[in-house]
């Protein structure tokens, strides 16, 4: 059962927002509601992220998030004391993508064309500077979107360490222990993704006159 | 430094751990090869469209979508006054008690008295039920075993059963056959023992 009305008893007890990752899993596992919330609001833009990079799919990036999140804590007996709860965390969301990646590949329809271009119609576009000019707008979206494409089409296991570096900036040693394998491994995975990026990439940016 | 040891270090150079000396060689080989310097400006631009990508921003009421998840996986606490499982532990154990309280009250009630004689249902000679027949004619039915003739003395001071079975009366179950939905009862009243015979339906 969680605990509602907590941890805030003691009131030499520190601040909720203050703790570490760490110690608010461990209350967590202590059936601390707030301290669930709070692990929440920290990593919820991180995890959604990694998922709607991993998958290029805003939609389901939500409730896949939720999904990482239901795990944590149905498995918050099983956070070992001592490691780092973000590994932690992207072990289980870089597993839940898997999953829904070969999900996807099973279904067959996953790398339809059409369809990505339907998925990145609704990809979160952030239109940062109001002034910018349509054209511009349009040609910028047009370019992440590719971008996303071109990331979705990366085989899944480089495609993971891929995101997990370049786009979520994971240190190699993290990325292998999320993605449990080698750091040697891990390099060569994620040198092989970056040249596939690359080459996929390739006429974009030479179209685009990149410098 | 030739070209293949160039692209090898592109990543080590995006990533920035390159030695000093692995910089100022690769700075030199892109100075004398175009194709590189070119190939190294496509990959780290790729590199930064890939991380310039916006962030995907939440729905603002996921946290609170998180918590009602969460609370649906935890037992609802029970509302309802007095119909709390809290107690029926507690209810179990008291009966246990009550229990055990007669047990050991009838335990004491037969206690022997203390070793300076024989023990009172010692002095009392223990009789087997009787039938009216008398124990010449045994009836063909089983009975419970009583002690073995051979084990006396050692067994003829322990009681085997707490009650009295000298008044009983011993009662026989006539078999009784099914055919077709119709009872059938042989005639097996038993050679010496008097009564009648009943039969007792389940």
């Amino acid at each position: 059962m969680v605990n509602q009305v907590s941890p805030d008893r003691d009131p030499s007890a520190p601040a909720i927002v203050s703790l570490s990752d760490e110690d608010l899993m461990a209350r967590v596992a202590e059936d601390d509601e707030r301290a669930f919330a709070e692990l929440v609001r920290r990593f919820q833009g991180r995890v959604i992220n990694l998922v709607s990079r991993v998958l290029n799919d805003r939609e389901c990036s939500d409730d896949l998030a939720q999904e990482v999140f239901v795990r944590v804590f149905v498995h918050r007996r099983n956070y070992r004391r001592g490691s780092k709860f973000s590994t932690w965390l992207f072990t289980i969301a870089a597993n839940l993508a898997k999953n829904e990646i070969r999900r996807r590949v099973r279904r067959r329809n996953w790398f339809s064309l059409d369809a990505l271009q339907e998925l990145l119609k609704d990809s979160a576009i952030q239109l940062a500077d109001p002034t910018e000019s349509r054209e511009s707008v349009l040609e910028r979206e047009q370019l992440q979107a590719a971008v996303g494409l071109a990331i979705a089409t990366v085989p899944e296991k480089y495609r993971l360490a891929l995101v997990l570096r370049d786009i979520e900036g994971l240190p190699y040693e993290e990325i292998a222990l999320v993605l449990n394998i080698p750091g040697g491994t891990v390099r060569s995975r994620i040198n092989r993704a970056r040249s596939m990026l690359k080459r996929k990439l390739q006429p974009l940016l030479r179209k685009a006159g990149a410098p | 430094m030739n070209c293949t040891q160039a692209r090898r270090l592109f990543g080590a150079c995006w990533d920035d751990e390159t030695t000093q000396v692995e910089r100022e060689l690769l700075e030199s080989h892109f100075a004398s090869c175009a194709r590189c310097r070119s190939a190294y400006d496509e990959f780290s631009r790729a590199l930064e469209l890939a991380a310039s990508l916006p962030r995907v921003e939440p729905a603002p009421d996921l946290v609170e979508r998180m918590l009602a998840r969460v609370r649906r996986l935890s037992p609802a606490p029970d509302r309802v006054p007095g119909i709390r499982l809290g107690w029926v532990p507690v209810s179990v154990a008291a009966a246990a008690l009550v229990i055990a309280g007669i047990l050991v009250a009838q335990w004491v009630g037969l206690k022997p008295a203390p070793p300076s004689g024989p023990p009172q249902w010692a002095k009392q000679p223990v009789t087997e039920p009787k039938l009216v027949g008398g124990p010449a004619e045994k009836p063909a039915v089983p009975r419970a075993p009583g002690p073995r003739p051979g084990a006396g003395s050692e067994v003829a001071g322990i009681p085997d059963s707490l009650f009295d079975h000298s008044e009983d009366i011993e009662f026989i179950l006539d078999p009784v056959t099914l055919r077709g939905g119709r009872v059938e009862r042989p005639p097996l009243k038993q050679p010496g023992i008097q009564g009648e015979q009943a039969v007792i339906t389940f």
